[in-house]
Parts: structure tokens; sequence; C-alpha cells
């Protein structure tokens, strides 16, 4: 009966969640459409400032370059869900219900994880059949989608959880979006790039998104599961932090 | 054991004791204290501030006190606020919609999220509809409801599963008379099926027309608390009388003169019979007498200064 009890939250959870953000494509399909876009016009400048290195130098750096970009942009649409249900005051009412916080998260991380995950999967696949990628090991591939997007996904909830409006939340992205993704070497390779900030390179998750989907895509198998480990640890911790912020809710009598 | 309502040894509706909360300096909840009976509806008032927000947060299980205990339908709210919260339907005073959703989709999640399935569900959300005259805009967004069609919306996601506790926070601020009528009843069905309800509301005629009993809140605590016939009996009314011309003098001492032509005295009395033998006897000849009984608004104003 519990468990019962429990399926049919969790179910219309999803459904809920799922529907909020099927309601707003518009962010969503900005975020699946540009990255193809630009790794379509910016590849011949890569082949070419990469061409020393070979033709497949260039074509993982476009690739997993706007990959981790514009998957630093899509943090928007994991934070906004959030941030847009306290504004709407509807946070406190789902957990005025019966609703475990751990499934009100769970649920409410789901659509995001998802559409995350096909993003990344779509600029992979794109590159793999456009430009003849070459995936070394596809499990290792798939170790460092998965905890890249759990990285997005603690950093979006982090985010959405702290921050108080819709335009901080907007310069934080925006901001952030780009500083961490060309420190990361996502922009730029990072061996052209001042050695101040390849020193400070390791600061940002998409130093090693960059690294463990490049060495995913070389078989590299120890790299690979380092810069996931580091990645897996980003997600943990500003996780936990969005956590504690939500449960603690935003009760009016707060501001009090 | 909170000393809340029982039923045969059980606590049941709702029991607050002692809550305390504390925002820094700020004291929201002083000792308050409150038990709803099964069946019963609570009016809670108070100014702004008084802390009725807050003791909803607190029996929602969305904040904890510093001090203090409460039960919902016998339930510890802060040992099993998940158990507790089962328990409870809650409206909040701001109205908290999803503007892209539909009504229905607000009822049928609010509903899932209470238990209900299928047949069930489809069952309580027909049924909710048609009592708070939702069902034309079942299929319409909340973002396209009018103000009106949005308390009703909200209200009816705290009532479209049935529960032993209702906690309904100004479910009628800013409404027109075709929700506050449709609230009223519903309330009324729901207290006539045994619920405990707490009804917060500024807007005191709600109250007497739900034959609720009141609990007045000031500074974090109940300062007032029985049936509306108990706490008015206390109270003095008023017995207006109206001369054909100026009050005369040898009655004046007897009250307030008033009116434009000085022609109507006014006499604050707790027994308005004995005060009208009163006058009559000093010789005074009215042309009009009117008794007014005090109201929950003399009793408010005479708790909250």
């Amino acid at each position: 009966m519990v468990a019962s009890g429990t399926a049919i939250r969790l179910a219309a959870l999803s459904r809920h969640n799922t529907s909020l953000m099927l309601r707003e494509p518009g962010p969503v399909l900005s975020r699946l459409v540009m990255p193809l876009v630009m790794i379509l016009l910016f590849r011949p400048l890569y082949l070419s400032a990469l061409a020393r290195h070979g033709v497949q130098a260039g074509t993982v750096q476009v690739v997993t370059g706007m990959l981790v970009m514009f998957s630093l942009l899509a943090l928007s649409v994991v934070g906004t869900a959030i941030l847009t249900e306290r504004t709407w005051g509807t946070w406190d009412r789902l957990r005025a219900t019966p609703v475990r916080s751990g499934e009100l998260l769970a649920t409410k991380a789901l659509p995001g994880f998802g559409m995350l995950a096909v993003q990344q999967a779509e600029v992979l696949l794109f590159g793999v059949v456009a430009f003849g990628l070459h995936v070394g090991d596809p499990l290792l591939l798939a170790a460092a989608v998965v905890s890249w997007a759990l990285a997005l996904l603690g950093i979006g909830t982090a985010l959405g959880a702290t921050l108080r409006s819709q335009s901080e939340l907007n310069m934080a992205y925006d901001i952030g979006g780009v500083v961490l993704s060309a420190l990361g070497g996502a922009l730029i390779p990072l061996s052209v790039l001042p050695g101040w900030a390849r020193a400070a390179a390791p600061l940002s998750p998409g130093y090693w998104a960059m690294s463990a989907l490049r060495s995913a895509l070389q078989g590299q198998a120890g790299p690979t599961l380092r810069a996931a480990a580091v990645l897996l640890a980003v997600a943990a911790v500003t996780a936990a932090l969005g956590t504690w912020r939500i449960t603690r809710g935003w009760s009016r009598s707060r501001s009090l | 054991m909170l000393s809340g309502a029982r039923d045969g040894g059980q606590v049941t509706g709702l029991a607050a004791e002692g809550l305390v909360k504390r925002y820094g300096r700020s004291v929201a909840l002083d000792g308050f204290a409150l038990s709803v009976s099964p069946g019963e509806i609570a009016g809670l008032v108070g100014h702004n501030g008084a802390g009725k927000t807050t003791f909803v947060e607190i029996v929602s299980a969305l904040t904890r006190p510093d001090a203090g205990r409460v039960s919902v339908a016998g339930v510890d709210v802060l040992a099993q606020p998940r158990q507790a919260r089962a328990r409870l339907g809650v409206c909040p005073q701001e109205t908290s919609l999803y503007p892209r959703l539909t009504v229905a989709e607000h009822l049928r999640l609010f509903g899932a999220l209470a238990g209900l399935r299928r047949a069930a569900l489809r069952r309580a959300v027909t049924g909710i509809a048609e009592q708070l005259c939702l069902t034309e805009v079942l299929d319409r967004p909340a973002g396209l409801l009018s103000g009106g069609q949005r308390k009703r919306t909200q209200a009816a996601t705290a009532l479209v599963a049935e529960r032993p506790v209702l906690l309904l926070d100004e479910p009628t601020a800013g409404a027109d008379p075709q929700t506050r009528r449709a609230l009223l009843s519903v309330v009324a069905d729901r207290a006539a099926a045994g619920a405990a309800v707490v009804y917060t509301t500024h807007y005191l005629p709600e109250l007497a027309e739900l034959g609720a009993t009141l609990a007045v809140a000031r500074a974090g605590r109940i300062i007032s608390r029985g049936g509306q016939r108990s706490l008015l009996a206390g109270l003095p009314g008023e017995v207006r009388v109206g001369f054909a011309g100026p009050v005369p003098a040898g009655l004046r001492a007897l009250g307030q003169v008033d009116g434009t032509a000085g022609d109507q005295l006014r006499v604050v009395t707790s027994d308005a019979p004995a005060t009208l033998a009163r006058l009559l006897a000093a010789g005074a000849a009215p042309v009009s007498i009117d008794i007014r009984r005090p109201g929950l608004d003399d009793l408010y104003a005479a708790l909250t200064p």
C-alpha cells in the first residue's frame, strides 16, 4: 500500500515535471539546435588551427568543445525549473503534500537529466555521422556523458535553489557558462590559452568534462574515470548544497 | 499526550500546544495553542502579523517551531511530518498555480499526490470542479483564469481529496461573491462530514455564516477562544433612539447625542431592554428605536485594539 502510494506520487510528479518542461520548449530546443549549428560553422576553423595534429583532433575539439559549452548554457533549463517553482509559490504547495523531499527533487531533476543526456548524445552522434568522429570506447563515453550530466544537474540545482531571481540566474548562466567553457578549453584549445588560464583551468568543471570526453573518445580508461570521478564529486557537493537549501524551503514567514 | 479533541482516548482533529517560533529577534508565535474538533470550523482571526500564517506553515510541516507540539488527526506533525500531511488539506494565502497547466491538470496532480488514482481521482476532480463552479474551465490554463477562478482552483487543489483536517488561509481574500458562496458551501459540507477546519480570514461575516467558533490571535498567541455566542455575550450592544426634534435635555446624560439635527440618542449597553425601559421611564417619546446586537466586528475590535 505504501509502495503503491509512492509509485502513484512518483508517476504523477514525473508526468507533471515533464509537462512543465514541454510546455516551454523554446529553451530546450535552442540548446539542442545551437550546438549543431556552431559545430558546422566552426569546424573549418578548428581543423585549420589543429591541422598539424590531424583531422580527427579538430573534429574532437569542435564536437567536445561545443558540447561542453552548450551543456553549460543548458544549465539554465535546470535552474529555471526550480526557480520558477519558488517564484510561483508552488514548491511549498508540493512540500505541503505527503511527498518526500527526495521524491520532489528526483522527479524535478529527471526531465533535466534527460534533456542534458539527449543533448550530449545528439551532439556526439552528429559528430560521428556527419564528420566521422571516432569513438574509442562507447562505455567510457557513456560514463563521461552521465558524470557530466550529473555535475550539471547538481550545479543547476544549487544555482536554482540559492539565487533569488531570474535575472541573477541569467547573469550566472551567461557569465558562468562562457567563463567556465573558455577556462575549460571548450572554446579554444588549452594549449593556446595563456599560462595563468592553463593553471586555473582545473578549477572549471568544463575542464574535467573536456578531459573525460576526450579521453573516452580516445579509449583511455584511466584519465576518463579520473575526470568522471571529479565530475561526480562536483555533482555530489553542489547537489547537497541545493538539497539543503531546498529542504529548508522559502516559506513566507521566513522573511519576518 | 496533547490536550486536543479526544475521541475514545485518541486525539483527533487538530491540536497545537505552546508553539513558539522566532525569526532572529522577531517572535512570530509565542505560546500559540489551538485545538479544533472534528466537524468544527474554527475561525482564526487577527491582525496581519498576529502569527496566523506561521501557524499554518508549522501545521503543514513547512516550518519547525522552536518549541511546542502539534498533531493532525492524532499524528504528531514534528515526529511524522509526512504522515501528518497525508491527513491535511492546505490552501495557502497566496495563490500559487502553474500558469501553463490547466485546471484539470492541477486537480489531477494534487489528487494523485494525495493518493487518489483512476476512477477515484476522476470522481474527485469532477466533484470538486462542480462544487466550486470550475467545470466550464477545467481545460483552461491557470494563467488565463479570472481572479475568482484562480481562487477557486487554488481551493480546489486543497479540497480535491477528502481530509480529516483542513487549513484554509484566507481562501476568499479578494474573491467575488460567487467564489465566496461556493467556497463557504464546500467548507460547510466538509465540516458536516467530520473535517476539522481552521479558516483564517479578515472577513468576519463569513465566520458568522459558517457558524464557526472563534480563535482570536494577537502577538503570536490565541487571546480568546470559544463559540460566537459565548464570546459575544459579554460585549455591549447599542440602543439608538430617534426623536421628532432635538433630544430632550433630561435624557442627554443617558447617552451620546447623535444625528444631523441632534435628534438621536445613542446608548451603549449590555442590556438593551433595561436601557430602553429606563429611557421610557424618564419620559422619552421616541419616533424610532433601533437595537443593535454586538457582532464579530465589535468582538474583534474589542480584542485587537
